[in-house]
């Protein structure tokens, strides 16, 4: 059930780099809009599939490959892989869909593009650390193909700085997996081992410190995120909505994964430096964003605004925060991958990106009034207004966290009217105001063009008004994940270590029951 | 030789539109003189004057039939015998015979009232609720900016104040609410609400008979071009130039009809005249003033944004930023809208080529509608220029300088950032 989503994509990103050169572009499209269409297929038919009442991994494939490495060719699914496999599967179909159709070199763009999608997917579903960590880092090197050839300007500095630095990510969360085996004193690699393993808590928390900082470069956290501005805008808009949208993700899943799954003694201590680590990386986001004069910069830094509600969220881990922070990182990879969408569209038409440039695009008849409607409702919902996915998303974290670490949870509140702040900032400098006489003859936008908006807007609204068809898939999973801090709770006071961080993960950790008790 | 250093014509202008004012000098138009300046501006004539043919028949009908019927829903539903109404100036029975066509409602423009846009033949009544008309609204906006500028048209609104006007009005009041005791109580209550009422209404027949004339003017310059006898811009311009010297004495009037009895509140005698009570006042308050749209500026008065004296105001379609037509608070859309109907295909064809062809049509129609009225305005310069100046080839120094001076004038108004002129003179502004 789980292979295909691996192999679907990898054997396809063969094919299509095996298609006859004589294709044109548009037709190499088309093939790669067929194969991530069977993939987006396939993974609809594994949400019929999913057993929402177990809250273990589901579906188990295994077969061994280099056991003397520990290295096994080892899959399983749970309600966190599944949200992320689904973001996963769609984005792919929405960023080949949103590509140009004239691109250059079509069919290396689409077979590196689905090489990503099929890497990913394996990262999501591996139960093997060496697995996870192999595909983690293959990704990698398409990747830094994607930017630096169908880059924009400084297309060079942007993928080498990704490479440098997501290869140090790989190189620490590597360090982290090998220390995490050998002090459980096997070579096994498997997931299951390495959570059973008894680590000292010393030990723990340099394991877990040396993961937070591989993953935060991932996320990215600051003060690791500086690769991502240049990335995102250099990028081309479906590359941008794969890193955004699914790569991003890789992170936040590694951490509560790996961190929250294999140290959670560990991470009860951390949790309020992660607490407010998160809350200070919404509130930089924020306020950089505000300081930004391209959109698109605007839009990468929103990005690390919100992946820190994620981490605020995963630190409280209550259910319910829990719940939020898996919610979240889906419905920021929709309005993100929206967002960018657009801000390419509008890029493509008018030529150009910077606030003080661009004016009037809500004009019906020679703007571009669809793409600024609907760049309107993503800014709304990015932004956390109720009735949009967003807001739901957000209001699961605050909620979950509010009574562990309320004043990180305020700051985080206080991020989103920040958040509010810049993107009114960019809807009124983009969509409102005057066109130029002199420069308003832009292209139309066709309506093939706007039809992954229409994709992601519908879910957007959809999943904001009917949350529960978000939100249930990951519950099981997250209560599972709160047993977890529960049990390193009552390990940490056998250590009676009676330290502040203690007293604080105590209250977090009753509050995660009640709040479990009333989600369930 | 000595003769060649006696100045015998004018040194070039210094003015900032030096190339205009001296294009002017040579009977040509502010408007240049191109193939597709000329095919756009007579294909908007065209496409103008059929809802022009109706709003001309609807201002007749409210000013002489509806008059002051206190809730004239059924005002833009005009009756048969205005359709049919024949124009002073087509038709076999015209005073003088402008147009060669006929002098009833145009065909196109009886064939889009009885199956409109829909093109589905349906009571008079559902077209109009579902949208599918003339925006008349349009017209009765022009109307009220004439209105409401009073200083544009001082004798004729120095009649609406006298005494003789007062009267007359008072009699029609009176008759047309004979034994409605609610309406004639109020009346005397409060006489200026009904007076001011026909004031306005005086000014539905002025305006209803100023595009009497240009519609059938722009129906013949069309014809004409299609015969292939217009075939310059300033040609264009002269054919109006004359058009506006045979009609000029045209008396403007206001009968009202009330029960059959016609009641005159403005009579014939009064000696009013198309040209400088209805023609001028008209080009000044719609092509230069009217009023700030909503759309784009405020009237917050902190703000001072609109200006506080009427003659400085210049939102007319001489300056008008058609690139929001389509937008909200943008009263020029409904013009563009009802253009829209009745383009001929070559202009059609030609927005297909532009732009973005069929979706912004009603923008790029638009900016040729402004194209067009730059060319009428440039008519009535030429046309003021004839009336009170000096013929273009007079030998006399001093003759020629008044008219430099005269229309370094009329161009000083266009200095204005917002005045369109700059950018007609480029075919690419579309």
């Amino acid at each position: 059930m789980l292979s295909p989503l691996i192999w679907i994509p990898t054997l396809g990103a063969v094919l299509i780099a095996l298609l006859p050169s004589k294709l044109s572009p548009a037709q190499v499209r088309s093939v790669a809009l067929v194969i991530s269409g069977a993939v987006l297929l396939w993974t609809i038919g594994l949400f019929t599939q999913f057993d929402l009442t177990t809250a273990s991994f589901q579906m188990r494939e295994f077969m061994p490959w280099l056991p003397m490495l520990g290295l096994n060719y080892d899959l399983a699914i749970d309600g966190l892989s599944l949200m992320m496999i689904a973001l996963n599967s769609l984005l792919t179909w929405i960023a080949i869909y949103s590509s140009v159709q004239n691109k250059t070199r079509p069919r290396f763009f689409y077979a590196l593009l689905l090489l990503v999608s099929g890497g990913v997917a394996g990262a999501f579903l591996a139960q093997n650390l060496l697995l996870f960590f192999l595909l983690f880092e293959i990704v990698l090197v398409p990747l830094y193909f994607l930017i630096s050839i169908w880059g924009g300007e400084k297309r060079e500095y942007a993928a080498t700085k990704f490479l440098l630095y997501t290869a140090i990510a790989g190189a620490l969360i590597f360090a982290g997996f090998i220390g995490t085996v050998w002090l459980g004193g096997t070579l096994d690699f498997s997931y299951e081992q390495a959570a059973k393993a008894q680590i000292p808590l010393s030990a723990q928390v340099i394991l877990l410190s040396i993961l937070l900082v591989g993953f935060g470069i991932k996320i990215p956290l600051i003060p690791f995120h500086t690769w991502l501005p240049d990335t995102y805008v250099t990028a081309s808009p479906s590359v941008a909505i794969m890193l955004g949208g699914v790569l991003a993700k890789l992170g936040t899943y590694g951490l509560f994964r790996f961190g929250l799954g294999l140290f959670p003694d560990a991470w009860t201590l951390l949790a309020p430096f992660l607490a407010i680590w998160g809350a200070s990386s919404v509130m930089y986001g924020a306020i950089t964003a505000i300081a930004q004069k391209d959109i698109k910069r605007m839009v990468a830094y929103s990005s690390i605004g919100h992946m820190g509600y994620v981490l605020l969220g995963g630190a409280a881990f209550t259910q319910l925060s829990l719940v939020g922070a898996i919610s979240q990182m889906v419905s920021h990879g929709l309005i993100l991958a929206l967002l960018f969408h657009l801000v390419g569209v509008v890029e493509a038409k008018v030529g150009t990106r910077q606030l003080d440039q661009l004016n009037g695009l809500m004009n019906p008849l020679r703007g571009l009034p669809l793409v600024s409607a609907l760049l309107v409702l993503s800014g709304m919902a990015s932004a956390g207004i109720p009735g949009l996915v967003g807001f739901v998303t957000e209001f699961l974290v605050f909620q979950g966290s509010y009574s562990v670490y309320p004043i990180p949870t305020l700051l985080c509140v206080v991020g989103t009217g920040l958040t509010a702040v810049y993107f009114v900032i960019l809807i009124n400098r983009t969509c409102f105001g005057r066109l130029d006489n002199q420069k308003a003859y832009y292209d139309k936008v066709a309506a093939r063009e706007q039809v992954p908006a229409f994709i992601l807007t519908a879910l957007v609204v959809i999943l904001g008004l009917q949350p529960n068809w978000l939100v249930h898939w990951s519950e099981a999973t997250s209560q599972r994940l709160v047993g977890l801090t529960t049990t390193a709770e009552v390990n940490l006071h056998q250590a009676s270590t009676s330290s502040a961080a203690l007293s604080s993960a105590s209250s977090a950790s009753s509050a995660a029951l009640s709040s479990a008790d009333s989600v369930s | 030789m000595t003769a060649a250093t006696l100045p015998t014509t004018l040194p070039p202008s210094t003015h900032e539109f030096a190339e205009i004012i001296h294009r002017l000098e040579a009977g040509g138009s502010m408007l240049p003189d191109t193939p597709d300046n000329l095919k756009q501006i007579i294909g908007i004539y065209k496409a103008y004057a059929v809802p022009m043919d109706f709003y001309w028949r609807d201002l007749l009908y409210i000013a002489e039939q509806v008059f002051l019927n206190p809730l004239p829903a059924f005002k833009y539903f005009i009756s048969q015998e205005y359709l049919d109404r024949p124009n002073a100036y087509a038709g076999d029975d015209a005073d003088l015979r402008i147009w060669r066509g006929g002098g009833d409602a145009h065909p196109e423009l009886r064939a889009f009232m009885e199956k409109g846009e829909s093109n589905r033949k349906l009571p008079k009544l559902l077209h109009h609720l579902w949208h599918d008309r003339v925006n008349m609204e349009f017209a009765e906006a022009c109307m009220r900016a004439m209105f409401w500028h009073e200083d544009i048209n001082p004798t004729f609104n120095a009649y609406l104040d006298s005494d003789e006007y007062r009267q007359n009005s008072d009699r029609a009041i009176r008759a047309y609410f004979k034994g409605n005791l609610p309406m004639l109580g109020l009346y005397k209550l409060f006489p200026d609400m009904f007076h001011e009422q026909v004031k306005q209404m005086s000014y539905y027949a002025n305006l209803g008979l100023f595009w009497e004339v240009m519609a059938p003017v722009f129906f013949e310059m069309s014809d004409l071009y299609d015969e292939g006898k217009l075939t310059s811009v300033p040609e264009a311009m002269d054919f109006l130039v004359n058009g506006i010297f045979a009609i000029a004495g045209r008396p403007i009037y206001h009968h009202v009809f009330i029960r059959g009895e016609c009641y005159e509140i403005i009579p014939k005698s009064q000696g009013f005249t198309w040209l400088y009570e209805a023609a001028l006042p008209y080009v000044e308050a719609v092509f230069y003033r009217t009023e700030p749209f909503r759309g784009t500026k405020s009237y917050n008065a902190q703000a001072e944004e609109v200006p506080l004296d009427q003659r400085d105001f210049h939102y007319g379609i001489l300056y008008a930023d058609v690139f929001p037509v389509g937008s909200a608070g943008i009263p020029p859309t409904l013009l563009m809208q009802d253009m829209l109907h009745f383009l001929p295909n070559y202009l059609i064809e030609d927005y297909h080529k532009h732009g973005r062809g069929e979706d912004d049509i009603l923008i790029q129609l638009g900016i040729t509608f402004q194209r067009s009225m730059y060319n009428v305005t440039s008519a009535v310069i030429q046309a003021l220029r004839t009336a009170l100046l000096y013929p273009l080839d007079d030998p006399n120094l001093d003759h020629l300088k008044a008219n430099r001076q005269f229309f370094e004038q009329q161009i000083d108004r266009f200095k204005r950032p917002e005045a369109r002129l700059r950018d007609i003179q480029d075919q690419g502004y579309r």
